[in-house]
C-alpha cells in the first residue's frame, strides 16, 4: 500500500472517534464516559490489531492466490 | 402492578405501529387513531419522495454498475426507510440497460428520496413511542423523535437541545471534522452520489453538513487521480455511520427522561447510576 504511515494516522483518527462516540453512546455520565476512553481506546486498537493479523495470515496462507 | 397499568396506558401495539409507519408513512398512527398526524406523515413523507422521483426521473438505481443491480439493491439506501415508496419506485423503473444523461435535478431529486427515506425511520420511532407513552408530558424540543432528528440534520444538535452542550460540541467537532477531512482528502469525490453509491448512503446519515456540502462543492469533474480516494469515500461513511449512534444516544436519553427511568438505565462502569444522580 502507498503511503501506509498516512493511511495508518487516518485509521488513528477515525478509530479514536469511533471510540469516543461509542463511549457517549454506552455511558449517560460525562465523567464515567471519560473514565472509560483509555480502556476502550485499548481495547479497540488491540482489537483491530488482532483482525490485521488473522487477515495477513489468510492472505499468505488459505486465501493466497498466484 | 405497574407494568400491567403501563400496559393498560397504551394505546396499540408498538411493533405494528412501527411497521406499518415502515410500509407506509402515517400508517402507523392511523392504527393509533391518531388521524391528524398520519395524513400530515403521509403528505409531508410521502410528497417528499414523490417529488424526489419526478425531480431525478426516477433513475436513482440506474446510477448502479450492471454487476451491483439487482432485486435487493435498494436495501441498503436511506431509501429504504420508507418501504412501501420504494418497492413501488423499484416496480415502476426498471434499470436503464443505456447510459442516458442525468436529468439537471437529478441530484436534488435523490436527496428529497433519502430524506423521506430517513425522516420516515424517524417518524416509525415516534409511532412506536406513541403507542407505548401516548400521554407523555415532554416539550416539544425535548421529545426523543425530536431529538434524533436534530440529531442527524445537525450532528450534536440533538444534545444541546438536551442542555448537554459539550457532548453536542464534542459530537460536531469530531464528525463533521471527520467528514470535512474526508471531503479534502478526496478533491469532493465523496461528494457524489453516482460515483460511490454505497458509501454515500452512509455518509447522507451526517445530514445537513454532507448535503449542503455536496450542494456547494460536490460532483467534481476530476482529470486525475485521487490519491486518497479511497481513504476519503471510506471516513465520509464513517462519519454518517457513526451519527446513527449519536441520534439513537440522543433518542435513548429523551425517552429516559418521558418515561421517568432516567438513571435506572445504562449503569456507569464505576457502579453510579449516571445522569439521574444530577438530575435529581
Amino acid at each position: 500500500m502507498k503511503d501506509w504511515p498516512f493511511h495508518l494516522l487516518l485509521f488513528f483518527i477515525a478509530g479514536t472517534i469511533i471510540v469516543v462516540i461509542g463511549a457517549m453512546f454506552a455511558e449517560q455520565d460525562d465523567r464515567a464516559m471519560l473514565k472509560s476512553l483509555r480502556k476502550r481506546w485499548v481495547h479497540f486498537f488491540l482489537g483491530c490489531l488482532a483482525v490485521v493479523v488473522v487477515m495477513l495470515i489468510c492472505e499468505h496462507t488459505l486465501a493466497s492466490v498466484n | 402492578m405497574a407494568r400491567g397499568s403501563k400496559a393498560d396506558r397504551r394505546a396499540g401495539d408498538p411493533t405494528v405501529a412501527l411497521l406499518l409507519t415502515w410500509l407506509v408513512p402515517g400508517a402507523g398512527h392511523l392504527y393509533l387513531g391518531r388521524l391528524g398526524v398520519a395524513l400530515a406523515a403521509f403528505v409531508v413523507i410521502e410528497g417528499m419522495y414523490a417529488l424526489g422521483v419526478w425531480f431525478s426521473d426516477g433513475l436513482f438505481l440506474s446510477y448502479l454498475p450492471p454487476e451491483m443491480r439487482g432485486r435487493f439493491a435498494g436495501v441498503l439506501t436511506p431509501e429504504a426507510g420508507n418501504l412501501g415508496a420504494l418497492l413501488l419506485h423499484v416496480k415502476s423503473y426498471p434499470y436503464l440497460e443505456q447510459p442516458v444523461r442525468w436529468a439537471a435535478t437529478m441530484d436534488l431529486g435523490t436527496t428529497l428520496t433519502s430524506a423521506s427515506g430517513v425522516l420516515n425511520l424517524i417518524l416509525a420511532s415516534r409511532a412506536h413511542l406513541d403507542a407505548r407513552l401516548p400521554e407523555r408530558s415532554t416539550t416539544p424540543l425535548q421529545d426523543p423523535p425530536v431529538a434524533a432528528l436534530a440529531s442527524w440534520l445537525v450532528p450534536g444538535a440533538g444534545h444541546v437541545l438536551q442542555g448537554r452542550r459539550a457532548r453536542g460540541v464534542a459530537v460536531f467537532v469530531m464528525l463533521v471534522g471527520l467528514f470535512a477531512l474526508a471531503s479534502l482528502l478526496g478533491e469532493g469525490v465523496n461528494l457524489d452520489r453516482e460515483r460511490h453509491f454505497y458509501y454515500w448512503a452512509g455518509q447522507f446519515l451526517l445530514g445537513l453538513p454532507a448535503i449542503v456540502t455536496e450542494f456547494v462543492h460536490g460532483h467534481p469533474r476530476l482529470t486525475h487521480d485521487v490519491a486518497y480516494a479511497d481513504a476519503a469515500v471510506v471516513l465520509g461513511c464513517v462519519a454518517g455511520m457513526l451519527n446513527v449512534l449519536v441520534m439513537l444516544d440522543t433518542f435513548g436519553f429523551a425517552e429516559a427522561r418521558a418515561t421517568g427511568r432516567e438513571g435506572l438505565d445504562a449503569p456507569s462502569s464505576d457502579g453510579s447510576s449516571g445522569v439521574g444522580e444530577e438530575v435529581a
